[in-house]
């Protein structure tokens, strides 16, 4: 589903965000990426959706090489990805409804169609009851629902959460990671971005870690060993 | 495509009324504009008509000695006519000429006997008008040749030169400095225009990074500033309109008295060509609107 051939990454002359990275998931797997702050996990994501390019290497989503996608192509990628940003990264005056409706209403998707599909996740995310309020009258963790309702509208074959878990509390943390896990059961393809310690043992699912740009382990049923 | 067309517009909107006092501000400056290049552009039509006016009542009269006969005379107008210069010679007849005479002097009963003592003492006349003013000094030329000089018992050429000039002078002065108010509010108008859609930009900068985030194409995240902008030039457009239009009923009496005695009415003028005016000053708001925001959309929007 994910493949990353010998890909570095390098910013400038001499930043090393990462270094001669090989990486495969399988459709349909958690995994998690872990390393401390600055380790290039990011990056790693900026290449997933093509917000940069590998400075060498190849990045295959699917059976797609992105290496070098050309600009009219990334909305196209991107309708097939759903990511989830620490920071939520909501529309305050939208409602919870029409920003989960946000990702189909830029694609073109037709209205109707809009009103049959975001209820649905909305329901799957638990905020059926809550799609008329905005983002600040909601908690951190229904925030964060929300993003994941907006990341689901299009159905991706892939969802990348970036820190998901990082400005909520940790009962919000366990709900949302259960959520991810509910995901994935259906078949969604999710790679779980994190420091959280406690919550990458408790998942007991593959565990990649990167440090210093480069991956120093991967395990099928890993801890956090940092 | 509806679907598309149908979300940019609304996203358009959004950005006007968001950010409602700087959309006020560009409106007006974009008004400003159009005010300062159709009233340039209106009185240049104003000068031109007039010089054109003076200039159609531009004439030259030849008088034939009473002698001349009526094939002599209308040798000499069938050779004006064939100038490339003569527009066309009217030719008015001994017989004519004395009836106009005797019409012009009928409560002056001295002249009238006198005229009736002596018989008929007038000759043809011959009336040339030339295409343009600057072909008159051909015309006079060729009836000054020896030829004709035995013909022909007196000229007159009303000369309007000197207004010609001055009018002249005085639009070419007028549409200098309508150019340059013109050429100061486009420039300005084109800096206003690209900082308004820099700052809409600027304020939308997390709705853009979301819309690219789930999968907009390029063309969906550029397409409302564009929207936009050509929102402004129809809005600035319909004031202009609606301003200058009864502007137009005050200026119109002014203006026509000045054209009292020429052919032209202002008012019926400006109802002929209203729907091309209409047209112009909407292509040429959207044209400078569509130039400053596209240079701010490259500038400022990275897709």
């Amino acid at each position: 589903m994910i493949r990353f051939k010998n890909v570095s990454k390098v910013y400038g002359h001499d930043t090393n965000a990462l270094k001669n990275v090989n990486l495969h998931i399988k459709p349909g797997e958690f995994v998690s990426i872990v390393g401390q702050s600055g380790t290039g996990k990011t990056t790693l994501i900026k290449l997933i959706i093509a917000e940069e390019r590998p400075s060498s290497g190849h990045v295959i989503i699917g059976d797609w090489d992105i290496t070098n996608i050309k600009p009219h192509e990334i909305p196209i990628l991107r309708r097939q990805i759903g990511v989830i940003f620490q920071d939520f990264k909501l529309l305050p005056r939208k409602t919870v409804f029409e920003n989960a409706a946000f990702g189909l209403e830029v694609a073109g998707v037709h209205s109707k169609r809009i009103h049959e599909i975001v209820p649905q996740v909305l329901k799957i995310v638990g905020l059926e009851k809550k799609m008329n309020r905005f983002p600040r009258q909601l908690s951190g963790g229904e925030q964060q629902r929300t993003v994941i309702a907006r990341a689901l509208v299009h159905r991706p074959k892939i969802l990348v959460a970036d820190e998901p878990t990082g400005n909520l509390d940790s009962i919000n943390s366990q709900d949302i990671i259960s959520l991810l896990k509910k995901i994935n059961e259906f078949g969604t393809t999710v790679l779980l971005v994190t420091h959280n310690r406690d919550i990458v043992n408790a998942l007991r699912k593959r565990v990649v870690t990167i440090d210093h740009g480069s991956i120093v382990s991967d395990q099928a049923t890993g801890r956090y060993i940092l | 495509m509806f679907i598309f067309l149908g979300r940019t517009i609304k996203f358009a909107f959004q950005g006007f009324t968001r950010n409602i006092w700087l959309s006020v501000v560009t409106v007006v400056i974009l008004v400003l504009t159009l005010f300062s290049v159709t009233i340039a552009a209106g009185i240049n039509i104003i000068a031109e008509k007039a010089i054109e006016s003076v200039e159609q009542k531009v004439d030259v009269s030849v008088y034939f000695e009473p002698d001349i006969s009526e094939q002599e005379v209308l040798n000499v107008r069938y050779r004006l006519e064939e100038l490339s210069q003569v527009e066309s010679v009217g030719y008015i007849s001994k017989e004519e000429a004395l009836q106009r005479f005797i019409d012009r002097h009928q409560d002056d009963p001295g002249i009238i006997e006198s005229i009736e003592e002596v018989g008929n003492p007038l000759g043809a006349t011959l009336v040339v008008k030339a295409k343009s003013i600057d072909d008159y000094p051909t015309v006079l030329s060729m009836l000054e040749s020896d030829s004709y000089a035995d013909l022909i018992q007196g000229k007159s050429y009303d000369d309007n030169q000197q207004v010609i000039n001055r009018l002249s002078d005085i639009s070419s002065k007028v549409q200098r400095i309508g150019l340059i108010v013109s050429a100061v509010f486009i420039i300005i108008a084109i800096l206003i225009i690209f900082n308004t859609i820099r700052i809409n930009i600027y304020t939308h900068r997390e709705e853009i990074g979301i819309m690219k985030l789930v999968g907009a194409s390029n063309w969906f995240v550029r397409a409302p500033f564009l929207v936009e902008s050509m929102l402004y030039a129809v809005l600035a457009v319909v004031i202009a309109i609606a301003v200058l239009y009864p502007l137009l009923g005050v200026i119109a009496p002014q203006v026509d008295s000045f054209f009292a005695g020429y052919n032209f009415d202002l008012v019926s003028y400006i109802h002929g060509y209203l729907i091309e005016i209409i047209a112009w000053q909407l292509g040429f708001a959207i044209v400078l609107s569509f130039i400053s925001s596209s240079f701010a959309i490259g500038r400022y929007l990275r897709v």
